[in-house]
């Protein structure tokens, strides 16, 4: 009895005591340029000239691994990443991790959660991040402003999701983090690069696709450029 | 130690009355839990009513949102407004429904009646929960065209769902997660079982000769599709209907596409089929007889058609006949009429249906 109760005690202490803040900034980036929404004029590696109106993407399973390979999981925080708030591009969480030697984490939302209902927070289909008619989370939005996109308005629109079999849009991201100890602003930047989420693993214009709003193939090659897109900032 | 062992113990209490304390103040609430009836005979339900139990509040709040129009975005259409309880919960006698700003849906409203037995929704299957589906008609440009967001300020705003919502979920807390479960609190209950064909199913009731015959022919030539007792297998198949050329509606392959699926729809319950003209996911077979023809001289044979259809259905006239007077024994008063299900403040001013007709 004893001996629980000073287990209780200890993981108690250490809990209070040994858990640290590690925020997560998510900073997104058109190749080389800054992304500012509506503003700037981008060109992919196609010549396609755009500007960007909207970019949105659901981040989960975050798992954090230490130096001895010790996994730290978070599998039940969603967040909704949105370029046009700045809040939500900071992710916090506390661990007890001393040093992080890689992040993963899940572009999209898990199944299970596509098939239960409605759900609350940054999961609630008021977000604007979920198909009404054919039920599941819209992972990551892409929206803007391209001559190359001959549809009105010349509004290129690129929702990608899907988590049924076959046409899965989830990806799981491994970033592995040089030299980085969990000390002082306990900060990682992540960087997203929009430019490979028209090239990268798929060679997808705006002239082919500025339309996609279904689960599919499509969406499908836009997950893989996706798992591509990230990289961790060597500036902070 | 001992202190060890002493301190360790009064945090372990002070964390579990704390937590018993953040909880009970949020979850002591007085409900009263509404029994789901499960009718003799009948499968399990579809819906998982341990996340979602149904109360008088939740069902009462479910109701009243079921019929405010204010869901719509010019506050004109409630989802009442196409789905009458005098047509069984479809449109009386519109192929199709009339949506914001003389938009027009691409599909017959359908019966909204034992969608607690519904796994996925929509003609299409494409709705995976009973939860989510309010949010399509909603949000849909030809339909409610209206915001969640929106909807959400509105309900805020209304000092009685403030007090409803309380009642219901024990806080003020309005989000588009409870609306959806109140609207399925009142949605699940919308049970029918109480038409003739079911009395005489329990012994209660005889058919006539015309209906026995009729039950006869349904059980060779119908049921495999429209399996009893909710009379649909929740399948989706083509029975042979060409594309409307101008909705362009390829059904079930729209969710899957899988060419397969084209012109695959599900496969509709029968029951009170007597009140739900018109007939076929666009709602083309304005009487019964339309349908009859369709499956005897009509049903094209596509590369999707099912099977049962490929030669069409042999009807002769008397079967027709028989097959008519089964099928209105399908129609169950005591669902059209019920009270609980009626918009709020109009229970006893229910239109009678029968002057409808």
């Amino acid at each position: 009895m004893k001996i629980i109760l000073i287990f209780l005690f200890c993981s108690m202490c250490s809990i209070a005591f040994a858990q640290q803040k590690l925020t997560l900034h998510f900073k997104h980036k058109v190749g080389d340029k800054n992304l500012h929404l509506f503003t700037e004029t981008y060109e992919n590696s196609f010549g396609e000239t755009f500007t960007i109106n909207k970019f949105k993407y659901y981040i989960s399973k975050i798992v954090l691994f230490d130096s001895d390979a010790k996994q730290y999981a978070f599998p039940n925080n969603y967040y909704l990443i949105d370029a046009a708030d700045s809040a939500s591009k900071s992710i916090s969480v506390f661990t007890t991790a001393k040093r992080i030697a890689s992040i993963q984490f899940l572009i999209g939302v898990d199944s299970i959660k596509n098939v239960s209902g409605v759900q609350t927070g940054v999961l609630d289909p008021m977000n604007g991040m979920f198909w009404t008619w054919n039920s599941g989370y819209v992972f990551a939005k892409l929206e803007g402003v391209s001559t190359a996109a001959k549809v009105p308005g010349n509004l290129f629109s690129q929702h990608i999701g899907g988590f049924k079999n076959g046409e899965n849009a989830t990806r799981q991201i491994m970033l592995t983090v040089d030299s980085w100890q969990l000390t002082g602003k306990n900060l990682i930047t992540i960087e997203a690069d929009i430019n490979k989420w028209f090239q990268s693993t798929h060679t997808i214009k705006i002239s082919q696709h500025p339309i996609c709003h279904s689960p599919g193939e499509l969406a499908m090659q836009f997950a893989d450029n996706y798992a591509n897109m990230f990289s961790i900032s060597t500036t902070n | 130690m001992r202190v060890f062992s002493t301190i360790s113990c009064l945090i372990t209490i002070v964390i579990a009355c704390a937590a018993w304390v953040s909880s009970s103040s949020t979850t002591k609430i007085i409900v009263t839990p509404l029994p789901f009836f499960l009718p003799k005979g009948w499968p399990k339900p579809a819906y998982d009513f341990k996340n979602n139990p149904p109360t008088k509040e939740g069902f009462e709040l479910g109701r009243k949102l079921f019929y405010d129009t204010r869901l719509s975005k010019d506050g004109s259409l409630s989802c009442g407004s196409c789905h009458q309880q005098f047509a069984a919960f479809a449109t009386y006698d519109h192929n199709l429904s009339h949506g914001f700003n003389n938009g027009q849906t691409t599909r017959n409203a359908p019966s909204l009646a034992n969608l607690a037995w519904t796994k996925n929704l929509m003609a299409d299957g494409g709705i995976n929960h009973l939860d989510l589906q309010p949010l399509a008609p909603i949000t849909a440009t030809n339909e409610m065209a209206e915001t969640i967001e929106n909807v959400m300020v509105k309900l805020k705003a209304d000092s009685v769902y403030k007090k409803l919502f309380i009642k219901a979920f024990g806080d003020a807390t309005i989000n588009t997660q409870r609306m959806t479960k109140a609207l399925s609190q009142f949605l699940v209950m919308l049970v029918s079982s109480n038409s003739k064909y079911d009395k005489v199913m329990r012994g209660e009731a005889a058919f006539i000769l015309p209906e026995q015959l009729g039950y006869d022919i349904f059980k060779t030539k119908c049921a495999s599709c429209h399996t009893e007792p909710m009379f649909t297998d929740y399948s989706y198949r083509n029975v042979g209907m060409p594309v409307d050329t101008f909705l362009n509606d390829y059904g079930r392959m729209i969710i899957t596409r899988n060419k397969q699926d084209s012109l695959k729809f599900r496969v509709p319950s029968l029951r009170n089929v007597a009140y739900t003209q018109p007939y076929g996911h666009d709602g083309r077979f304005f009487s019964l007889m339309n349908v009859f023809e369709h499956y005897r001289s009509k049903a094209i044979n596509g590369p999707t058609t099912d099977s049962l259809f490929k030669n069409k259905m042999p009807l002769s006239n008397f079967e027709i006949g028989q097959l008519t007077a089964f099928l209105y024994t399908l129609s169950d008063t005591t669902f059209l009429k019920d009270k609980r299900f009626a918009e709020p403040g109009t229970e006893n001013t229910i239109p009678s249906f029968i002057h409808l007709h």
